[in-house]
């Protein structure tokens, strides 16, 4: 009985270390194959940052690709955790670019030393100073404006003048929000905040607290829904959600009321998408392509029509659905300020217990 | 001269070291993280977010287990006690939805109940314009799209102890005059209670490290809040308090579990054993057992997979089907081929030397992996995102950080089919190889390893597809350009496009149906 015995135990001896030796190789190699940076080499690559949901941002990196044959890398993830996650690889960040539809992460970004300020005579021609960081190192590209949206059958628009007349007990049971974790909402407060004051913002925050009871959503879209079927009379939204609905819906009741524009009123809440370049990019000169053709005329029309916002380069026209934007005023708190208003702006929030 | 006999350190009993170290201090550093947090940021989440979250979880936990205790415990007393036409059928099929990956459901139901959704506009066509249905995104709703998806835990675990019921039990007391209620109540049942138990165990840890579901309906809970304090808020340290509130809780219920079966055993004194016969039904009583199993099923799978099936043939679906999709899939199976395969390798070592040599140092390795369990998933990236940022950060963002998550995360559910496997080979084995000449590698390979090769295919298949599901490690942890299936259902379904989250889904849900034939046959728990 030569159960074990095949070959002389010499022989299987040097065969299973032989074995163990281009098992061990090959497992260091798959390890520095993953420990690489990915595409280092490359040089005709960007890699973005993106809190702008994919397809509001796809498409437009597409053209730009097909214009320049620089491939994009993207990463789309909640806006925060994008800028946790530049804060976290630092120096060894693998972005080159960050794209994000709110100035308060732009700034946060910009204030931990994350961004790298542009001097960029396209920038300056074609973006107001007062959509931009201090040193040019985020850029905003697109306007949005937190709107009253209401519905033409329940409410007559001389009854409302101010987002704060949405917190008056008669409007009960009428109004629908956006949830406590919103981004448009924390930036919509922190607005409020800086233009009226912290008491007459928690007063504000309570009585549409209690306004809206249940009514509480997740998406800015189920909000006009709930306005356009007559649900609720009233809600506050980013002003695209209601073109939106209007383009597949066009006999909907709705109707945008731009809040604020009484004398002496604060003025319509405004928020924009941007761009910053990272720091330590080895591929500065692909990320100020990215920049350029954003900028430029027909990528402000391409960025801005991709979502019916408002594009900021003076001499690009809005889609002729929206409201004229020379028609009225956006509030005067800088943009830059809604990083720093924040941190408060969440506890306010989360004290006076929103949904 | 004395000579000093030092006890050699084997490789194996280093590797056994290295693996318990690599899943002991992540969680040891936030501890550490969450122990030396201000004072301040404690009262602040005190006073205003724990009651809060700890009432959410609890209550969530609590209404689930109820609605699965009931779904779970009747259809398998349905598909053991009658025998009707299609029972075969049903009996496999109530397994189905655990193939469904808890978010998938979410996501359907999101649709299904939601604003405007198909049932809010049948429920408006019956009783008027301005009426509304339960909301998914409210505790009803969470709690019908995460029972619908564990009751198979409660449903197997049942069926199986109902199949090997002793019915001299129900005899006896059917002589003493009880009534079928009567006997059902307070003989069947009560005996029942162990298995009921273990199978609500498992939904109850499965509720309250959940994610994906809690994070789409958009429901509180204290394994969500971990995940936005670490997005939202940047704020580790809350989420590392938050964690370890998480993880005492699960523990306490663990242990409390294992108490409730160490005092609930049963005994047969007698020799006596017969499995109860199954009633033959009549047309009528097996059309209405065909209906309700028929609807449980139709909810929980039925319906969904049909409509996943739909969104996935709609042009806008296909349209996505390109190169890209494509590397989403390449994406998922390379993630999760090497996390299985690095699972295995880290926890075959633990296992062996555990059931090999016992001592205190290599069982309490063996312990400490399975503290997994009761780390949800926001958990172990938390405590691989912090543990790697101090240590190595030049490896934040690679493959390698996202591979450690999933082997801590997922090692406990290899583990067990692992450890059975080995316990049950006698150690005779393989010194009887040793005497015959072997070297200990070769024995390993040709004695050992060909025994125990079951039980690490079960493994790595458990792993393999536990990974594929992942997505709050995945998320806050993947490299760019490496967005998996499982992150495509997440970011289109969080943004309501359902036709473009179907293809992601489908390809998911069968990836997970022949693993299934696994489960059921083997050890399924770990699902």
């Amino acid at each position: 009985m030569r159960l074990f015995y095949r070959r002389s135990p010499r022989a299987t001896a040097i065969a299973s270390q032989l074995k163990l030796l281009g098992v061990s190789v090959a497992c260091i190699l798959a390890l520095f194959w993953l420990i690489m940076p990915p595409f280092a080499s490359a040089a005709e690559k960007l890699t973005v940052y993106s809190g702008r949901a994919e397809r509001l941002i796809k498409p437009v990196l597409d053209e730009f690709t097909a214009k320049t044959g620089i491939q994009i890398e993207l990463l789309s993830s909640g806006t925060m955790e994008l800028v946790n996650r530049m804060k976290a690889e630092g120096k060894r960040s693998p972005a080159d670019v960050f794209i994000t539809n709110d100035a308060g992460s732009l700034e946060m970004a910009r204030a931990a030393g994350l961004l790298r300020p542009l001097n960029m005579r396209e920038v300056e021609r074609a973006i107001p100073p007062q959509f931009r960081a201090s040193d040019s190192s985020w850029v905003g590209l697109s306007g949005r404006f937190w709107i009253v949206v209401y519905n033409t059958t329940m409410v007559k628009p001389d009854q409302i003048t101010s987002l704060l007349d949405l917190a008056n007990p008669k409007w009960k049971d009428k109004i629908a929000i956006p949830n406590a974790g919103s981004e448009y909402l924390q930036a919509g407060v922190s607005v409020i905040r800086a233009s009226v004051g912290d008491d007459q913002t928690r007063k504000f925050l309570e009585g549409l607290r209690d306004n809206a009871g249940t009514r509480v959503y997740q998406k800015s879209s189920q909000i006009v829904e709930a306005v356009a079927k007559g649900q609720v009379a009233m809600g506050i939204v980013n002003h695209y959600y209601v073109y939106r609905h209007l383009a597949t819906q066009p006999t909907a009741p709705l109707a945008v009321l731009m809040p604020d524009q009484q004398e002496g009123g604060m003025g319509a809440i405004m928020n924009v998408a941007g761009i910053g370049i990272l720091k330590h990019t080895p591929r500065l000169e692909n990320a100020k392509l990215l920049v350029e053709f954003l900028v430029a005329q027909a990528g402000q029309k391409l960025f801005a029509d991709l979502d019916k916002e408002y594009p900021l380069h003076p001499e690009v026209k809005a889609d002729p659905a929206l409201i004229e934007r020379k028609s009225f005023r956006a509030a005067l708190v800088p943009l830059s300020k809604l990083a720093e208003l924040r941190e408060p702006t969440l506890l306010l929030i989360e004290q006076v217990g929103m949904r | 001269m004395i000579a000093i006999h030092r006890p050699s350190v084997s490789p194996l009993q280093l590797a056994v070291l290295a693996g318990a170290t690599l899943i002991l201090l992540p969680l040891g550093y936030v501890t550490v993280l969450a122990l030396s947090a201000d004072v301040a940021i404690w009262h602040r989440l005190w006073t205003t977010r724990v009651p809060e979250l700890l009432l959410n979880t609890v209550s969530l936990a609590g209404a689930v287990a109820l609605l699965t205790f009931v779904l779970g415990v009747s259809t398998a007393w349905m598909v053991t006690r009658f025998e009707f036409p299609g029972r075969r059928l049903w009996e496999v099929g109530l397994v189905l939805p655990l193939a469904m990956p808890t978010y998938v459901l979410a996501y359907i139901y999101n649709y299904l109940l939601g604003f405007g959704g198909p049932v809010e506009q049948l429920w408006q066509m019956l009783a008027g314009p301005q009426a509304r249905i339960i909301s998914p995104q409210s505790f009803w709703g969470v709690t019908i799209v995460m029972a619908l998806d564990t009751f198979p835990f409660v449903y197997l675990l049942t069926r199986s102890a109902l199949l090997s019921f002793n019915v001299s039990f129900e005899e006896v007391a059917r002589t003493c005059g009880a009534s079928p209620l009567h006997r059902t109540l307070f003989v069947t049942l009560p005996l029942l209670r162990p298995s009921i138990v273990a199978g609500l165990a498992l939904v109850i840890l499965y509720v309250v490290s959940d994610f994906g579901a809690v994070s789409l309906l958009r429901y509180q809970t204290l394994t969500y809040a971990v995940f936005q304090q670490m997005t939202g808020r940047s704020d580790n340290q809350a989420a590392s308090i938050l964690s370890i509130l998480l993880v005492i809780l699960a523990l306490l219920f663990l242990l409390t579990e294992r108490w409730f079966r160490r005092k609930s055993r049963f005994y047969q004194t007698s020799g006596r054993f017969r499995t109860p016969q199954r009633i033959r039904c009549r047309w009528l009583h097996a059309a209405a057992l065909t209906a309700c199993l028929a609807t449980v099923i139709g909810l929980a799978f039925g319906i969904p997979a049909y409509l996943l099936v739909i969104w996935s043939l709609s042009p806008e679906a296909q349209a996505i089907l390109d190169a890209r999709f494509f590397g989403f899939v390449w994406n998922s199976a390379l993630l999760s081929t090497l996390a299985a395969t690095a699972g295995v390798f880290v926890g075959l070592p633990l296992a062996y030397l555990a059931s090999r040599k016992p001592t205190w140092l290599n069982v309490g390795c063996l312990q400490a992996a399975y503290a997994g369990y009761v780390l949800p998933g926001p958990v172990a990236a938390l405590a691989v995102l912090v543990l790697f940022l101090k240590v190595l950060p030049f490896l934040y963002g690679t493959v390698i950080v996202l591979i450690v998550a999933y082997v801590l995360h997922f090692l406990p559910v290899g583990l067990q089919s692992l450890e059975p496997s080995i316990q049950q080979i006698t150690p005779n084995l393989e010194e009887v190889a040793r005497t015959l000449g072997l070297t200990v590698r070769e024995t390993w390979r040709r004695v050992t390893l060909p025994l125990i090769r079951n039980g690490v295919i079960v493994a790595w298949v458990l792993i393999f597809l536990q990974t594929m599901k992942e997505l709050p490690a995945t998320l806050l942890l993947r490299p760019v350009g490496f967005d998996t299936l499982a992150i495509r259902v997440w970011l289109e379904a969080s943004e309501e496009y359902y036709q473009l989250a179907a293809p992601s889904a489908l390809l998911i849900v069968l990836v997970g149906l022949p693993a299934l034939v696994l489960l059921l046959s083997r050890d399924w728990r770990a699902a």
